[in-house]
């Protein structure tokens, strides 16, 4: 089955993408770590496997002009998670990485694989909706740049058309420099998700809210964010009612599936305590830190 | 991934494995775990699941722990790749894989490969790690036999060995030392 399966390594984009245009049964190969797994089990035999490794810039975390950082697809996850150029919000792709798998997947797999396979228990997919991300796309009709929130279509679905690939991933300036918490439950250590929550939090002079980003993940076809119920939070001390609520509003958006990892029931239970112990640690991360910084800083953030 | 090959999707591979630079070719889709074991005879790393989940098959490139099954094998053009087997000098085991014997921390010895291999690129990165950081590098590596308690007594045990030894510890990293761990 695989005996004839190819294999190219172009050094530019426009060679990636002729190749890919020239043969639907292309894949491009980025850590493999989800590809090759998929060719073991025999659930796939691309014709030709277009590696993205030699790709100029594509494997670098560069820093932009107007404050935002880009991520270079073929950024391996250990080096995300070692990045300490990330400010405010965009801290939590260093926070979701340190969690995805274990150190070899670490070190193998790559931001742009991740989001592009678009499993909804996945780590990145989840952050980067939080992080108000914006994906970078090359493709035969030229560039394009999506929205994480646009991005992720459905269960392992993507806004990339055919021979599309994904160029990077776009985190932008944080105005509030938000604190970051990406909170996991798994039933073993280095697994998917069973529920994610991804929270950046800002707090006021007197511990209110002055910014609030929250996703889940493991809980629907694609990560989830309810945007009035974090602005409903905003303005105020947190409170366990508040986020009660908060919790509530992504459960009743949920849409969970039975899998080894839990229960769609249990997903949808698991959803609200693992959404406040998001946001409680992250809130508990700007305290500490403006504390840190100003030796007084801000009460603490309301609950503990 | 069989070993058996169609010559129009063969792939010319220069690697450099257990410090000896080789010229060879593999399938396009090949694994580095075919290659290793089936093309090399290195049967150091093991196939256990072939989905990157069990760790058995853990080897360096580059000097970081990888999964062999999950490497397509053309990838490593032009990149070092170390196995267990290139860890001894000559007919010495290095300081982790004779703690993990004096330890007992080897049964069956399915895991020990993958798990030696992890252990080797920790304690070069971090000569002194403690017991969560040895759990930590040992995550995603799975032993059906030990209990994994001697298994992280046993990494601690060679980085105190590596410390009484000094710089010894730090030739592990250094090329000489890995090319003369892999005469043959
Ligand atoms: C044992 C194990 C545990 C894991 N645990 C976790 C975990 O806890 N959390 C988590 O989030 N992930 C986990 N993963 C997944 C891992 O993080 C990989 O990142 C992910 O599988 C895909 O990244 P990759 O670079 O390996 O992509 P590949 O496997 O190379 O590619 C995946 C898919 O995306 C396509 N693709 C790759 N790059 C691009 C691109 N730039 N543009 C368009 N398409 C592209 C490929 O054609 C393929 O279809 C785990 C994987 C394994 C094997
Ligand atoms: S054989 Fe590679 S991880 Fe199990
Ligand atoms: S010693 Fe048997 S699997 Fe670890």
């Amino acid at each position: 089955m695989d005996h004839a399966m190819r294999f190219a390594e172009p050094d530019s984009i426009e060679e990636v993408l002729s190749l890919l245009a020239a043969d639907p049964e292309a894949r491009c190969l980025a850590g493999g770590a989800t590809l090759v797994a998929m060719m073991n089990a025999g659930l796939t035999a691309p014709s030709l496997l277009v590696s993205l490794r030699k790709l100029p810039g594509l494997a670098s975390i560069d820093p932009q002009a107007d404050g935002a950082v880009r991520v270079g697809a073929m950024a391996r996850h250990a080096t995300v998670a070692a990045h300490d150029g990330f400010a405010g919000a965009q801290a939590i792709l260093a926070a979701a990485a340190r969690r995805i798998g274990h150190p070899a997947i670490r070190t193998m797999g790559t931001i742009g694989g991740s989001i592009s396979h678009a499993d909804p228990s996945a780590d990145y997919p989840t952050a980067i909706t939080a992080a108000d991300a914006v994906v970078e796309i090359a493709g035969p009709e030229g560039a394009r740049a999506v929205p994480a929130d646009e991005f992720f279509v459905d269960w392992l679905e993507t806004a990339l058309a055919p021979g599309e690939i994904v160029t990077g991933v776009v985190v932008p300036p944080d105005a509030t420099d938000a604190a970051v918490h990406y909170e996991k439950f798994t039933r073993a250590d280095g697994d998917f998700a069973t529920v994610a929550a991804a929270a950046c939090v800002a707090l006021a002079e007197d511990g209110a809210v002055a910014a609030l980003r929250v996703a889940a993940g493991g809980v629907a076809p694609t990560p989830i964010r309810r945007r009035e119920a974090e602005a409903a939070l905003i303005g105020r001390p947190l409170t366990e009612d508040g986020l009660a609520a908060l919790g509530a509003a992504l459960a009743d958006l949920s849409d969970p599936i039975d899998d080894m990892r839990g229960s769609a029931d249990y997903r949808r239970r698991l959803l609200p305590r693992i959404v406040g112990r998001a946001v409680r640690r992250a809130a508990a991360a700007f305290t500490a830190r403006s504390g840190a910084r100003s030796g007084t800083g801000p009460q603490a953030g309301g609950v503990a | 991934m069989t070993a058996e090959l169609d010559e129009d999707a063969l792939v010319p591979l220069r690697v450099t494995v257990n410090g000896r630079a080789q010229a060879l070719a593999c399938g396009g889709g090949e694994t580095l775990l075919t290659l290793l074991r089936e093309r090399l005879g290195l049967t150091g790393a093991k196939r256990g699941c072939n989905q990157g989940l069990c760790g058995a098959c853990t080897v360096l490139l580059d000097g970081q722990p990888v999964r062999a099954c999950l490497t397509v094998a053309a990838t490593c053009a032009d990149r070092r790749v170390e196995t267990a087997e290139g860890l001894l000098r000559g007919a010495r085991l290095s300081p982790v894989q004779q703690a993990l014997v004096d330890g007992g921390a080897v049964q069956c010895g399915f895991c020990t490969p993958g798990m030696t291999m992890a252990l080797t690129a920790l304690l070069r990165a971090e000569p002194r790690p403690d017991a969560a950081r040895v759990r930590e590098a040992l995550s995603g590596h799975l032993c059906r036999c030990t209990g994994y308690v001697k298994i992280v007594e046993a990494a601690l045990a060679a980085a105190e060995a590596q410390a009484q030894k000094g710089a010894d510890g730090a030739a592990a990293g250094d090329a000489d030392a890995r090319a003369e761990g892999a005469a043959p």
